[in-house]
């Protein structure tokens, strides 16, 4: 573009030098020869040299006039068109930008809507998978409430008999003065056999009580008690626990049976994350409007990179068909629908804490 | 002469051993299954205090007490159960029907404080 119109200024000069040189040559050589033929008198010859002259001129300068007003009209009327382009592309372009722009926007907005469909499919998976987990778990205390309920009652009537057998006896004893500090001991130790059966009895009929009732009196320290004989089976002999039990009973108001399910979780856990030899620390306190429970293991702690999953339904570290990867789920959701929080403090190979704080 | 109180249960043991534990104090009747208390209780229409076991062939316990309570509508009824507290038994003891109820093993002992009890409160 640049070089083109160099290249017609260019000729626009050549054009203009040349012709003014032609006119100029031709109109010397022509008219003098022309007037000399014409007029013969010397002084009119004088006047029509000087009126020559000045034609010369005018005709030049007209000629000038026509030839500068043709190249500048051109070249005007392209810097007008060019203006024009400039500022219709000017506007194209603010045109097209606010296209994109609304494009952009949009495309922002649709993004949005994919990723909160997204979230809420998430959302809607682990609500799903919840709902399983609770579904097999609820299933799971059914059928072990059946087991337990015809447990129980097959194991307390032939109780009973005993217990009312021993009790006839000590009056039978009483009345005929045979009672003498021999048969004190051993009616004493069949007396303890009858109440330690007819606790853990209990406390498997606590353990599967299938009930919506968050508005029981829950004494902690002896649904952990009933926990630690129910999961006393999978104690070894190198296992110890230390119970550091509140001094004055500690109550809250929940529902006892899931309790039950609570702890017996977090003990299962305990006992199973010790491979060898170790402890289990069990503490319960008050703490300003909250029951504390404390129960930390001399075990093999859990990975940083699991912590966050091992609340997850079926999240398992266990090979499969050894562990449902339900027990901390569930124990969460009950920890969460008595308000209260369920936290880990964890140090592979060192062990682990589980604390349960829960409102009374 | 001593007060009558009703025990049925359909295990044999179950109603000697009762029999045995309390009939020093009072006059144990004993019944072998709901059918058989219901007859019990029309005869001896003077019989203010029933226990009866919650798991029987046929009439359950609060099924039996349900009918017994037509007969004796001033009875004092009472469960003995070897399991924990169902719903039928806890919903009997919201509407009084149940004064309350006893976990097997029996402690004879506060069966016997309750029935002077209840007895001693009907008397004045």
């Amino acid at each position: 573009m640049d070089q083109n119109f160099n290249m017609s200024t260019l000729r626009f000069e050549y054009r203009i030098t040349l012709a003014y040189l032609i006119i100029g040559v031709l109109w010397i050589i022509f008219s003098d020869r022309a007037i000399n033929v014409v007029i013969a008198d010397r002084e009119l010859l004088t006047t029509a040299q000087t009126y020559k002259g000045w034609f010369y001129v005018l005709v030049t300068a007209v000629l000038f006039y026509l030839f500068l007003k043709k190249h500048l009209g051109h070249l005007r009327r392209t810097e007008s068109e060019l203006e024009e382009h400039r500022d219709k592309l000017q506007e194209l372009v603010m045109e097209k930008t606010k296209d994109l722009d609304k494009a952009v926007k949009d495309l922002y907005g649709k993004n949005e809507v994919i990723n909160r469909q997204n979230e809420e499919l998430r959302q809607a998976l682990r609500d799903l998978q919840e709902t399983q987990a609770q579904l097999i778990q609820s299933d799971k205390m059914a059928s072990l409430g059946v087991l337990t309920a015809g447990v129980a009652h097959e194991i307390n009537n032939p109780l009973n008999y005993i217990a009312g057998g021993l009790s006839g006896l000590r009056s039978v004893m009483h009345e005929g003065n045979s009672k003498n500090e021999r048969t004190d001991l051993f009616m004493d130790s069949i007396s303890q056999g009858i109440e330690r059966i007819s606790s853990i009895v209990s406390g498997l009929n606590n353990f599967s009580r299938n009930s919506d009732n968050y508005d029981e009196v829950c004494n902690i320290n002896e649904i952990m008690e009933h926990c630690l004989a129910i999961a006393g089976s999978q104690l070894t002999n190198s296992i110890s626990v230390v119970r550091n039990y509140s001094d004055k009973p500690l109550t809250i108001r929940g529902n006892a049976g899931q309790l039950h399910q609570v702890f017996i979780n977090v003990l299962l856990n305990a006992f199973q994350s010790i491979e060898n030899k170790g402890t289990i620390t069990i503490n319960t306190s008050a703490e300003h409007n909250t029951a504390l429970v404390k129960i930390s293991d001399t075990g093999c702690g859990i990975d940083e990179d699991i912590m966050s999953k091992i609340t997850d339904p079926f999240f398992t570290t266990k090979a499969p068909g050894e562990g449902t990867g339900l027990g901390l789920s569930i124990t969460y959701n009950i920890v969460k629908k008595h308000k209260g929080i369920l936290s880990f403090d964890s140090e592979p190979n060192t062990g682990t804490i589980v604390t349960i704080e829960l409102p009374v | 002469m001593k007060p009558n109180v009703l025990c049925v249960d359909d295990e044999p043991v179950n109603l000697i051993l009762f029999e045995a534990n309390l009939n020093k104090k009072f006059n144990i009747i004993t019944a072998h299954d709901a059918n058989a208390g219901l007859e019990v209780l029309a005869e001896n229409k003077d019989i203010r205090v029933i226990f009866s076991d919650m798991k029987m062939p046929g009439m359950n316990g609060i099924e039996f007490i349900g009918n017994a309570r037509n007969i004796s509508p001033h009875g004092h009824f009472y469960i003995m159960t070897g399991f924990d507290v169902t719903d039928e038994i806890q919903e009997a003891i919201d509407n009084k029907y149940i004064s309350m109820y006893f976990k097997k093993p029996l402690n004879f002992m506060a069966i016997s404080s309750e029935i002077e009890r209840v007895l001693d409160h009907m008397e004045n």
